[in-house]
Order: C-alpha cells, then sequence, then structure tokens
C-alpha cells in the first residue's frame, strides 16, 4: 500500500467562507488540503478586498496583494446578502456545505449563525466555525478590535520589542511582531478545530458548532511568559531579537562582514560549545575557549565567562560573509541563521527542491507569481498544494450556483433580481 | 456533572507514540491529546537524553509539592537537582499525555518500540535529521511492520531538500524564514525580532492538522502518510503578502513598527501609561474615531489643527501625531483609559503582561481558558488551554489522563503492562536491565 499525499486529503469537503479578514487563512489552509472552498462576498466584495498593499496606485477590489495571497484555489460567488430574496440560493450553497466558516465581529457573525444554520435546513452534519475577535461570550465580546489591539490583549506585545536601557527602562514601545498576526494565529486554531469536527463527523455522523476566539488563540503564543508568572511570579523583559527573559540577558544580535544580521546563538550544551571552538580555530581567532583558564573563568564568574564568549562570537560573525557563515556554522551542527527577508527564500535551492512554492498563473498580468503554499511534503511532493489564484469578484457566481442545482434559468433570476 | 474527559472526543481511539521534546513536537501532541488521543510520551531517563525542558527555567517553586501546588504560592526557583519532574514549562507544554521511559539506544528497547508502533495510529518525532534512522527506525522501517502508520517529522528545515541535516531551535527557523526580520521599527532600526519562539508553536498547529487530515484518510482507505515537516516553511507561509508584493514591485520587505502602511489608519501604535512600563495600543480606522479620540482628550488646540483633519493628514504627519498623543495617554490608568476610548467606539487594547492575563482579563476566566490540572509532583497549576469551544466534541487538555504532565516514567506500569501486555516479570526484568 502506498502512503499518500495530502493535498487531496479533503477533497469532496465543501467549506463555505463568509465574512472579513479573520476568515481568509483559514480557509486557505483548507483549500491546500483539497477542500472545496466557496468565498460568499457581498456584490461590493469581501472586506479583505480593501486590504493593501495594492498593485496598482489606485486600489481596487481585484489588486489587493493581501487578498490575493490569503484567497487561492477559492471559489468567490458574489451575493446581495442583505436581500431577503437571497436566502434561496444561499440556503441551497448551505445545504451541500460541509462547514459553514463565518468570521468578522460579534455584532456581525452572532446574527448570522441561527439564521444560517436555519437555511441549511436538514444538513446535520453541517460544521459551523465562528472566528470572532473575543468569542461569543464573555464581557469583552463586543469589544472593538484590530489586529494591533489584539495583540496587545492578548499578551504577544509585551514580550516583543527591543532591550531595556541600563537601568531597565524602556524608552521603545512594545511590537506586535508582524502585520496581521492575529489572524494567522486564529485561523491555523480554526483549521485545526475544523479538522477534529470533520474526525469526530467521521465517527458519529454529528455536525456541531465551533465558536474560535482570536483573543485565546494569542494567548497561547507567548510561550515561557505565562508559566514564569504563573509559577514564579516573575515578570519578563522584552528583548531586541531573543526570548523575554526574567533578567536582561547578553546582546546577540551581530552583523556579518556583508552586513546582514545573523542569528548566532550557542546553546549550553557541550556540543554546541565544541562546535564554536572549531569553528573559530577554522576561521583562525586565538582564544582560550578549549583552556583551564576559560574552565576556571566560568566557575568563578559565569557572567564574564559568556561575555568573553560572545565577544568571540562577534569576532568571527564579523570575519565572514552571511552565507559563508550559515554554510560553515551549519556543517559543524551550530544552529545559526541569516536574518533574511522572506523574499530572499524565493530562490533558494533547498525550498525549489521541496516545492515549498507554488508556481500560480496570473493570466491577467502575462506571467506567475510564486505563493508560500506548504509546510511539509511527503518525502517527495508538497502536502498542500495550491493551482489557481485568487477569484475576481464573483468569478465563479454561475458555477458555485449550478453546483447548487440551480438551471440556467433560474441563475438568469436571480441576475435580473440584482441578487448576484 | 460528567468529567471534560468523558464527553465525546473527536480522535477517540487514535494511539500515538510520542518521541517528541521540547517544544515544536510536544506543542502538536497536546492538541491532539486535547481531541482525545491517546497519547504515549516516550523519553529515556539518561541525563544526556532527557528533555531539555524537564531540566529548564521556569520550575515549580520548591515549596510546592503533590497535594499542593499554586494555593501553595508562587516563588521564582531554580529547580532541584537531579529532580526532573518539576519543570513549569515542560507542565504546560505536556498535559494529557502518558509517559513512559525507553531506551532506544538498546536494541531491546527498539524492539519494544517497533512493537508499540506495530498498532499505533501516528508516530511523531523531532529529533536531529538523522537519529531515527540511526537507530533503524526511519519511515521505511517502520511502514513494513504497520503499513497504516501516519509519520510525522518535525525539523527545523525539513527532511528532503539541500538543508536536510541542518540544525534549528526556533529562533534560527524565524531568521531564516524572514519572520525576525519582519518584526520592529523601520530601518535603520535594527529588527526586533519576537520576545518567542513562534516556529516552536506553529509547527504544532500545523501537525495536529496534517495529522488529523491523516487520519481521516487512514480511518478510509487503511493508508499511511509521511509528513516531513518544516519549521522554517511554517514561517514562510505567513509572510506570503510580502513574498508576492516583492514579486509585483521588485522592491525589499520593509519594517513598520506598530504602523498601518496598507490602509490609512492613524493613530495606529502603543501609547504609553501611568506605572512602571504599561502601555495602551490604539488604532483608529475613521474620521468618526478620530472625533471621538479627540473628544476623550478634551479637544486640546493641536487636535483640531487641519492637518490632523483627514486620514492623510494624520498619516502624513504620523510622528508628531504619536507625540502628542503620548503627552495624553502617559497621563492615564492603562485600563480606565481603554474601557473610556473602547465605550466611545476606538479600537483600543491594554499591553497585557502575562500576570493581567491570568489575574485581571475577565474574558479568559468567563471562557474558562486557563485549566487547573494536577502533576503528581507538584501539585495543581492552571494549564493554558484550547482556544475554540467545540459543541459535540470539545477539546479536553487534561486529555485522557486528566492531568497535567507525566512525571519522567509515571505510566510504565499502566502503559507496558496493560495497554502493550508485558508481564509483571518482564517488566521487572527490563527496567532492572535499563531498557525501560
Amino acid at each position: 500500500m502506498n502512503n499518500s499525499n495530502l493535498h487531496d486529503a479533503l477533497k469532496g469537503i465543501s467549506v463555505v467562507e463568509i465574512g472579513d479578514q479573520l476568515g481568509d487563512y483559514a480557509a486557505l489552509l483548507l483549500a491546500g488540503l483539497g477542500a472545496n472552498v466557496v468565498k460568499v462576498e457581498p456584490t461590493q466584495g469581501a472586506a479583505s478586498r480593501r486590504i493593501g498593499p495594492f498593485v496598482s496606485d489606485t486600489p481596487s477590489p481585484e489588486d489587493s496583494v493581501f487578498f490575493w495571497r490569503y484567497n487561492l484555489d477559492k471559489k468567490s460567488i458574489a451575493l446581495d446578502l442583505d436581500n431577503p430574496a437571497a436566502r434561496e440560493p444561499l440556503g441551497r450553497i448551505l445545504h451541500k456545505a460541509d462547514v459553514l466558516l463565518l468570521a468578522g465581529t460579534f455584532e456581525a457573525v452572532e446574527p448570522q449563525i441561527a439564521q444560517y444554520r436555519e437555511l441549511a435546513g436538514d444538513n446535520s452534519g453541517l460544521i459551523v466555525c465562528t472566528i470572532t475577535p473575543f468569542g461569543l461570550d464573555g464581557p469583552y465580546r463586543d469589544l472593538h478590535a484590530t489586529d494591533l489591539t489584539q495583540m496587545a490583549l492578548g499578551g504577544v506585545m509585551a514580550v516583543c520589542g527591543y532591550d531595556p536601557a541600563p537601568d531597565r527602562t524602556y524608552d521603545t514601545p512594545p511590537i506586535a511582531p508582524a502585520m496581521w498576526h492575529s489572524l494567522h494565529i486564529a485561523g491555523e486554531y480554526a483549521a485545526i478545530s475544523i479538522l477534529a469536527a470533520l474526525n469526530f463527523r467521521d465517527l458519529s455522523g454529528e455536525g456541531q458548532f465551533i465558536d474560535v476566539s482570536v483573543h485565546e488563540a494569542i494567548n497561547t503564543c507567548t510561550e515561557g511568559a505565562m508559566p514564569m508568572y504563573i509559577y514564579n511570579g516573575q515578570p519578563l523583559y522584552r528583548q531586541t531579537a531573543r526570548h523575554a527573559m526574567p533578567v536582561p540577558t547578553q546582546q546577540r544580535l551581530v552583523a556579518s562582514a556583508d552586513g546582514v544580521y545573523m542569528l548566532s546563538v550557542v546553546a549550553p550544551f557541550p556540543r554546541e560549545e565544541l562546535a564554536l571552538i572549531k569553528l573559530l580555530d577554522q576561521v583562525g581567532i586565538d582564544h582560550v575557549l578549549a583552556g583551564p583558564e576559560y574552565d576556571d573563568l566560568k566557575k568563578e564568574d559565569p557572567i564574564a565567562a559568556l561575555d568573553y564568549r560572545n565577544y568571540l562570537v562577534e569576532q568571527v560573525v564579523g570575519e565572514l560573509s552571511a552565507q559563508e557563515l550559515f554554510e560553515r556554522a551549519q556543517s559543524l551542527g551550530l544552529a545559526w541563521s541569516p536574518l533574511r527577508r522572506p523574499e530572499e527564500s524565493l530562490e533558494d535551492p533547498h525550498f525549489a527542491a521541496r516545492g515549498t512554492f507554488a508556481e500560480i498563473p496570473h493570466p491577467e498580468l502575462g506571467r506567475s507569481i510564486r505563493y508560500p503554499a506548504t509546510v511539509a511534503v511527503d518525502g517527495h511532493r508538497p502536502h498542500m498544494q495550491y493551482f489557481q489564484r485568487a477569484p475576481k469578484l464573483g468569478e465563479h457566481t454561475h458555477s458555485v450556483l449550478q453546483w447548487a442545482g440551480f438551471g440556467d434559468g433560474e441563475i438568469a433570476s436571480f441576475r435580473q433580481q440584482q441578487l448576484i | 456533572m460528567a468529567h471534560p474527559n468523558h464527553q465525546p472526543r473527536a480522535l477517540e481511539g487514535v494511539r500515538i507514540i510520542d518521541l517528541t521534546w521540547l517544544q515544536a513536537g510536544p506543542q502538536a501532541t497536546k492538541i491532539l491529546a486535547s481531541f482525545g488521543a491517546e497519547v504515549i510520551r516516550v523519553e529515556w531517563r539518561d541525563p544526556k537524553a532527557i528533555d531539555f525542558m524537564r531540566y529548564y527555567i521556569p520550575f515549580a517553586p520548591n515549596h510546592a509539592t503533590a497535594d499542593g501546588g499554586r494555593v501553595q504560592g508562587t516563588a521564582p526557583s531554580d529547580g532541584i537537582p537531579g529532580n526532573y519532574d518539576r519543570g513549569a514549562y515542560f507542565n504546560n507544554t505536556n498535559p494529557g499525555k502518558y509517559g513512559i521511559t525507553l531506551n532506544l539506544n538498546d536494541p531491546r528497547g527498539r524492539d519494544l518500540l517497533k512493537r508499540m508502533v506495530s498498532d499505533a495510529h501516528v508516530i511523531c518525532e523531532n529529533f536531529s535529521p538523522s537519529q531515527m534512522d540511526d537507530w533503524g527506525l526511519g519511515y521505511e522501517e517502520l511502514r513494513k511492520l504497520n503499513p497504516r502508520l501516519i509519520y510525522l517529522r518535525t525539523t527545523g528545515m525539513g527532511k528532503a531538500g539541500v538543508y536536510k541535516d541542518y540544525v534549528s531551535y526556533g529562533p534560527t527557523a524565524q531568521a531564516f524564514s524572514g519572520l525576525t526580520f519582519l518584526s520592529g521599527l523601520p530601518e535603520p532600526a535594527p529588527p526586533a525580532g519576537w520576545g518567542y519562539s513562534y516556529l516552536d508553536l506553529s509547527p504544532g498547529y500545523f501537525s495536529a492538522m496534517l495529522v488529523m487530515a491523516a487520519l481521516r484518510r487512514q480511518r478510509a482507505n487503511g493508508v499511511g502518510t509521511y509528513i516531513d515537516l518544516s519549521q522554517t516553511e511554517t514561517g514562510l507561509m505567513v509572510t506570503g503578502t510580502s513574498i508576492v508584493e516583492h514579486q509585483i514591485t521588485g522592491k525589499d520587505t520593509k519594517r513598520h513598527g506598530n504602523r498601518m502602511p496598507y490602509r490609512e489608519w492613524a493613530p495606529h501604535g502603543a501609547f504609553r501609561c501611568t506605572g512602571d512600563d504599561n502601555w495602551i495600543a490604539i488604532s483608529v480606522q475613521s474620521d468618526s474615531q478620530w472625533q471621538a479620540l479627540v473628544e476623550e482628550m478634551g479637544s486640546p488646540e493641536w487636535a483640531g489643527d487641519q492637518k490632523f483633519a483627514t486620514a492623510d493628514g494624520r498619516k502624513r504627519y504620523e510622528d508628531e501625531l504619536e507625540t502628542r498623543l503620548t503627552e495624553f495617554t502617559q497621563k492615564h490608568e492603562r485600563y480606565s483609559l481603554m474601557d473610556r476610548l473602547q465605550a466611545r467606539a476606538i479600537p483600543a487594547g491594554v499591553v497585557q503582561k502575562a500576570a493581567d492575563r491570568l489575574d485581571r482579563d475577565p474574558q479568559l476566566k468567563a471562557r474558562g481558558y486557563f485549566v487547573d490540572l494536577p502533576q503528581s509532583e507538584i501539585g495543581t497549576w492552571p494549564i493554558e488551554g484550547f482556544p475554540a469551544k467545540l459543541s459535540a466534541s470539545p477539546a479536553y487538555v487534561g486529555g485522557l489522563t486528566n492531568r497535567a504532565s507525566p512525571k519522567l516514567g509515571e505510566d510504565n506500569e499502566f502503559v507496558y503492562r496493560k495497554i502493550f501486555g508485558l508481564s509483571e516479570d518482564e517488566l521487572t526484568t527490563l527496567t532492572k536491565e535499563n531498557v525501560i
């Protein structure tokens, strides 16, 4: 029996996605595993079409790079959701759906739940998943939120930013570490929850309701910060490009000979210190790391020993180019890396060999664009695959309605009523 | 009332042999255990092989005992030498799992593992790239014993490709993927990076997803799946907009601090409040929100300047706007200000620290985010839960064990005897001979 590739693991599963940008990434992940994702958009287009960057200087719903990235392999139907007559086509679509993903504010999403469940009729296997800023209950459910305020309340910002001054006060603010990251975290958890619900449906035949809270999702993401407080009552200092800690630690962002910042950590394992010694010897930097005086220093003054070792790391990083450092350090077993810009991976042969990027045709541009597509391979092929660019608004309205069981005459009538 | 772990489970009957360690691997099995999988965590008690997280800070306070826990109070601790059951972070990452010891350097240990794998559904590992092959326990070997097996392997770069033998921690993968670069103030400021390893967490999320996709296929068709997961690729997935934009414009990716470059939202940042290192995030998206903010500030003269009247102007003069706004916020208590801004429909959120989230956040309390679970050495502590409510098959972080993390080898008797059918004599002999 062959082992399987998962790019079509959700073949036959239809996901109907309605709402704002909070749902885009979750549905994208399910599409990469083969789900048929139908994005039901209002006639003016989904909210995520209005998020930049844009391809041109005059933004339009069709040229949002943000929308392009998060909506590969989806089908778009444009439907006047405010018109009561839209209930009929939407009802039939929901009747065929396996998953309904509703994303947005509590105010927007909450009234839709009962309404759309009713429209789905006797589809008892339907999995309804909401993604809202704080979940559907609790005192914060109505709070006004953006990605930034969620990253603040969720706890991530408090541990991300720049080093404190020597007196341990800060003159720089906490930093939200990447734009729109709250939707990434929540999207990943929504996809996990939906897959769990699909597993449960396989066992029981039952659908269910899932309430994903962006706030809670972000809360899971501060690693040591929460245990440090729960067990030790210790607050943490945020630090430049390294973990927040109860006591500020040594700076470790050092530039290579060609001016690229390097992550050049030597973990507290003997094998890593030995690897550093080999690297220093290769480059010809004098040191006493292998001698008894360093052992004595470690015993007498561990901080001074660490300072000395870090000084040597700075010396060696400053001697070589980033690529040379990367290859040499890694060949010795040191987990060092240059701080790359994301796009630098596009031409990297490693990712080419793994099929990390999917080449997606954009006929309107007369070219293809490469998108990050997978996080895993089966040994040969990517487990997640994408084939189609993001849809134009309403590009698949006709075919989706046909899939839902409507004939050409009915579809023409919807068009006449300006429902679609 | 039925205990949460008596509710229906999405992964009922799924057995996972968990060889993972540190963070990236155990994060996956924490989630899978929450959905009811029987996760058997396999470790070895040689100090050189023990999971680093068992003996790295933070630790439970030295006074914590099995019948106590957080009720006994918190305190800093450097751990108790030779005791590997007091790691706090380990406790948070490994709830709901059974814990056994097994010496894979001994051929009898490897044979026992093969026996366990032969009727398991999933095996997970995140050793350095060649370890499992060196033991003769790679996927090709194990699939001969169990063709339905799902084999999840997590490494920094992935096991296929040019860098297949490269080593990585979460921060390494973050640096290489571009995530570290993306975080921070615009150049020439250096990157701020991340104060934690998202790429030790995100691989766990993707692993849970892919394993659950593979389980459906295994159930339906009886086929196994080999999953070679790359921490770095989980980072690239969330840098996609930058990568696509670069291909269109040809320009290098830039950092933007807390500002929003793609919409005319300003002010949009973190602003100092009263107290020590206290901040509030404020995100103004419209003229009406700006007007509301001006009113909340008492309509100061500077805010009436025409240059701030439009979104375009606020964006153009964002430096000055932030300085002026800080003059206001730094006189105010952060939660009180958040409440007042929220009452005016302005998105605002306190930059919450861990203490704020655990002790104060009423939303996390109301939703039951933290789950108190006992651990057999250090007592009962709050464990970070699963951030979604499922109505029919809820996630429960206590899993099947209804407990936080296992002590090293805590479940040897139960797992080897009850689950795998070893006789008492076999268990005694193998333990004495350093195999278990």
